[in-house]
């Protein structure tokens, strides 16, 4: 298994539990009312987001930088993964502007608090996504060449 | 689709040259051993700058390790 494929299992792995820590905390302390009135609550929220981009950062910066780890053949996958990511925020953009505008359109307003939670989500769905897009792009190449 | 592939002879050079490993050969051409184990298996083709510096590695020329033939 390839260096940088080895990488995107480890990121699609904590990826997910990434994604259901947030949703758990998000559920557990109070979901979108609680999230907009208490400030503890954002911060932690805020805490494990940007604590999981450094991960995630960390997990493919240090096998980009090293080149006995990462040659043409990992960059011509990586770069074709942005495919993948591209669509699955296209994708979640789309969930997200119909399920807003449907669930508030009485209201004729959309409470500030989605746009920080659209963030978020789109944040988790594009690291997901590149992981998921990397481990498509060796399947494939392993496949049809 | 293409009427053509590109071989190559990269495991016969590896096994003339002293059964030279993957490894080995991926260090002397800057790869991975993966990328080496997908071109002598055909499902990678490397580019120009990989393959001149697979053929240096085996110190020969570049149409002695890459044929470019027909697919019939």
């Amino acid at each position: 298994m390839a260096p940088l494929q080895k990488r995107a299992f480890y990121g699609l792995a904590f990826g997910i539990v990434w994604a259901i820590a947030l949703v758990l905390v998000f559920i557990l302390k109070g979901g979108a009312a609680a999230f907009d009135q208490d400030a503890a609550f954002r911060l932690l929220i805020d805490g494990l987001w940007i604590g999981g981009l450094i991960v995630y950062l960390v997990l493919f910066d240090s096998i980009i930088r090293r080149s006995k780890h990462f040659d043409e053949r990992d960059k011509i996958i990586m770069d074709r993964s942005a495919r993948i990511q591209w669509l699955a925020l296209l994708l979640s953009m789309v969930g997200w502007i119909i399920g807003l505008s449907e669930h508030f359109h009485d209201q004729r307003q959309v409470p500030i608090v989605f746009l920080f939670l659209m963030f978020i989500f789109t944040l988790l769905v594009s690291s997901i996504a590149q992981s998921v897009g990397i481990l498509i792009g060796y399947w494939k190449m392993g496949r049809n060449g | 689709m293409a009427d053509y592939v590109i071989s190559n002879r990269i495991r016969r050079l590896r096994f003339d040259h002293n059964e030279m490993t993957q490894q080995e050969l991926a260090d002397l051409a800057g790869c991975t051993r993966q990328t080496i184990i997908a071109i002598e298996q055909g499902k990678y083709v490397p580019s120009l700058e990989l393959a001149f510096l697979i053929a240096r590695a085996f110190h020969v020329p570049l149409e002695e390790v890459f044929q470019f033939v027909d697919r019939d």
